[in-house]
């Protein structure tokens, strides 16, 4: 019987290879930044959530727009891996936003005084959250792994198209309602250590976020492989595992 | 003349559904030991006559008792567990894997669950009990069936199309499972098709023709 | 050798169909990944509706949390690992299942699930509208007994509208028939209602919940004939 290729990656797949150490590490470091610069004028410790919100949010991004490719380069080939790859750069998208909010609230209360407020910008983030969270609920109830390549690129596509335009209609509609100013991240000054802080920031994070991608995507194609085996009814992983009944005790097999 | 109830006695039993009648003055008689086929076609009542004797179906009028207990009364829900069932098609929870659906199947009827594994490994599924059921084709489905009703050792076995979806190596099992049932002084029905085959392993054939009984005659 | 007929308690049974139920929904996962972000971003549109004047929010948003549990949330009661098709209906016949056992075990695993359902909600509901939580010991009440009495009506209507073949019946009728609870769920937290007052309402709900439960088991025999 012939293993499946991937089975040899599987035990493999546990450790930590080089990117996870060095993401891991990375992470380690700009964390110690972010403790190393001093304390906010005004906002106190608090403020140093600032290197971990600003960066987790431009990861998330990031990985909207490897979805994006993605999706364009699936729907292109047609190649299932392409189709993997958004799902695990949707995946950690999704956890980034939902991270970054996260983040964002715990920050924003002690500063605004409330966890949220409806600015355009915080706004569409949520909007993107729950959009691409609805991405991946699509592509987990489809079972079959072709026509969930199919189906959800084309809401992929969709997700591309409408983002923008959701974009500037919440842009418009805080225009109209724009009420007094509130205190915005980027009035803080940057130089020196903060500045180092945060592209320590950066970098941990992107290599955190590629990391995950890429792990994301591995366990996708061996899910993929999996799933196949298991559908072709007759192919060796699904049947060789099937015996035939054992009438009559143990000894006899049935002809 | 047996000194031993039945297992099924019905007489007169007809069934209404809507302003059509299903079955027809059935009168049938099935005792301890006995495997009968049950023939007819399509349209005769032979799913409907299964469905009154597995207690999902009161009959309109009529007498009708299983395993001693009549049907029309409030004790149906009691002697349910001792009646197994293997419909039309497998009923499976798809999100629990095959050894998982045995377990709830003991759970809720009270039956031990310390033979999973070994009627597992009869019907020929010992090597994929963790598959979930969803993941099974439809013929491992049927033999997990086969396993939940080795485990149950229902004393009346109930089995529409057993054939249906088992390899060659597998429709062994129809036989087997009828014959641990009668075993234990229990009686199978055996609602099919293809007569030739149930025929071998039936003691009796029973034909169905416009929902009365006719034809057929006993067998061996 | 004569098939063990154990005499199992109703409550046994009860608990392996809750037991049953809840695996098989986190092994689906409806409820997490579709139900629960669906009323989220039902509590996130609702403002940008109506527009997001902070204090109007606040004091609009405990009604419309309640609301979007009553809507949103009785889609927890109808989802895919609850549905009742003819095999859920064979295995059933086949293991000899009370229907009473039945009624009991489907409620309670729609309870657990529409707790989570509410307290993500209701989290979601805290930060986006800025609500007033210090009546928080009373919401802790209110919401245990407002997901049973939800379940309730969800598992006795699913199983009439099982009669009928089609689930997306269900929310449609209970609807009409949860606005006690809703009453009485935004009346307890009103900032103006006394404590006797909320004590009266929370009466209303369990008066609610054990006309359900009554109604449920005295049908719940009849209601499997059906089928």
């Amino acid at each position: 019987m012939t293993a499946p290729a991937t089975r040899r990656d599987a035990p493999d797949s546990l450790r930590l290879d080089l990117l996870d150490k060095t993401a891991i590490v990375a992470l380690a470091v700009a964390l110690g930044f972010a403790f190393l610069t001093p304390p906010e004028a005004t906002q106190g410790n608090v403020a140093r959530l600032f290197y971990v919100h600003l960066p987790t949010i431009l990861v998330a991004y990031a990985s909207f727009a490897v979805t994006l490719v993605a999706v364009v380069a699936y729907l292109a080939t047609k190649r299932l891996a392409w189709d993997q790859l958004a799902g695990a750069a949707a995946e950690v998208g999704v956890v980034f936003t939902g991270f970054t909010i996260v983040v964002g609230m715990i920050w924003a209360k002690p500063t605004w005084g409330v966890y949220w407020t409806w600015s355009a910008r915080l706004t569409l983030t949520a909007v993107m959250f729950f959009a691409y969270l609805g991405y991946l609920a699509l592509r987990r109830a489809i079972e079959d792994p072709v026509l969930r390549a199919r189906r959800s690129s084309v809401l992929g596509i969709l997700l591309i198209g409408m983002v923008p335009i959701v974009h500037f209609s919440v842009i418009w509609w805080r225009d109209i309602h724009q009420g007094g100013t509130v205190l915005r991240p980027d009035e803080m000054q940057i130089d020196g250590i903060l500045a180092a802080a945060l592209v320590a920031g950066f970098v941990a994070w992107s290599l955190v976020g590629f990391a995950l991608i890429r792990r994301g995507w591995r366990l996708a194609r061996l899910e993929g492989d999996l799933e196949i085996a298991l559908r072709s009814g007759d192919g060796p992983a699904a049947g060789d595992a099937v015996t035939a009944p054992l009438l009559d005790g143990p000894r006899e097999g049935t002809s | 003349m047996t000194i031993t109830p039945p297992v099924v006695e019905l007489a007169g039993v007809t069934v209404r559904r809507g302003v059509s009648i299903v079955l027809r003055n059935v009168d049938l008689s099935i005792q301890p030991g006995e495997i009968v086929g049950l023939f007819g076609g399509n349209g005769a009542g032979k799913t409907t006559l299964l469905e009154v004797l597995a207690t999902s179906l009161r009959p309109t009028s009529g007498n009708a008792a299983v395993l001693g207990t009549d049907l029309r009364g409030e004790r149906r829900l009691e002697v349910r567990r001792r009646i197994g069932l293997i419909g039309h098609s497998p009923a499976l929870y798809p999100e629990l894997s095959l050894r998982e659906n045995l377990v709830v199947a003991c759970r809720l009827t009270g039956a031990p669950d310390d033979r999973i594994d070994d009627v597992l490994a009869i019907v020929g599924l010992g090597g994929v009990a963790g598959r979930r059921g969803r993941e099974c084709s439809y013929g491992m489905q049927r033999r997990t069936e086969f396993a939940r009703e080795l485990l149950l050792a229902p004393e009346l076995l109930l089995m529409d199309e057993p054939h249906s979806a088992l390899d060659v190596a597998a429709s062994g099992l129809v036989e087997h499972l009828a014959a641990d049932v009668t075993a234990r002084s229990g009686a199978a029905v055996l609602v099919s098709h293809d007569r030739e085959r149930v025929e071998k392993i039936s003691d009796r054939s029973v034909e169905l023709v416009g929902g009365t009984i006719g034809g057929g005659g006993d067998g061996g | 050798m004569v098939a063990t007929v154990a005499d199992l308690s109703l409550i046994e049974q009860a608990r392996v169909i809750a037991g049953r139920d809840l695996v098989r929904e986190r092994r689906r996962g409806e409820v997490a990944w579709v139900i629960v972000p669906f009323g989220a971003i039902a509590m996130m549109l609702i403002p940008l509706g109506i527009g997001i004047d902070t204090p109007t929010l606040r004091r609009i948003g405990p009604g419309l949390f309640w609301v979007v549990v009553l809507l949103f949330g009785v889609l927890v009661t109808v989802r895919r690992t609850a549905a009742d098709g003819p095999a859920e209906r064979a295995l059933l016949l086949r293991f000899g299942v009370d229907p009473v056992a039945e009624l009991w075990g489907r409620t309670a695993a729609h309870v657990v699930l529409l707790l989570v359902f509410q307290v993500v909600v209701g989290l979601v509901t805290v930060v986006l509208y800025d609500v007033d939580v210090s009546r928080w010991p009373v919401v802790a009440i209110l919401l245990p007994l407002i997901a049973l009495g939800l379940a309730l009506l969800g598992t006795i209507t699913g199983g009439v509208a099982a009669a009928t073949g089609g689930s997306n019946l269900v929310p449609f009728l209970v609807a009409p028939l949860a606005i006690p609870l809703l009453l009485a769920a935004t009346e307890s937290i009103d900032g103006s209602t006394t404590t006797r007052g909320i004590l009266g309402w929370l009466l209303l709900i369990v008066l609610v919940d054990t006309i359900l439960a009554v109604a449920g088991v005295l049908t719940a025999r009849p209601l499997q004939e059906i089928t």
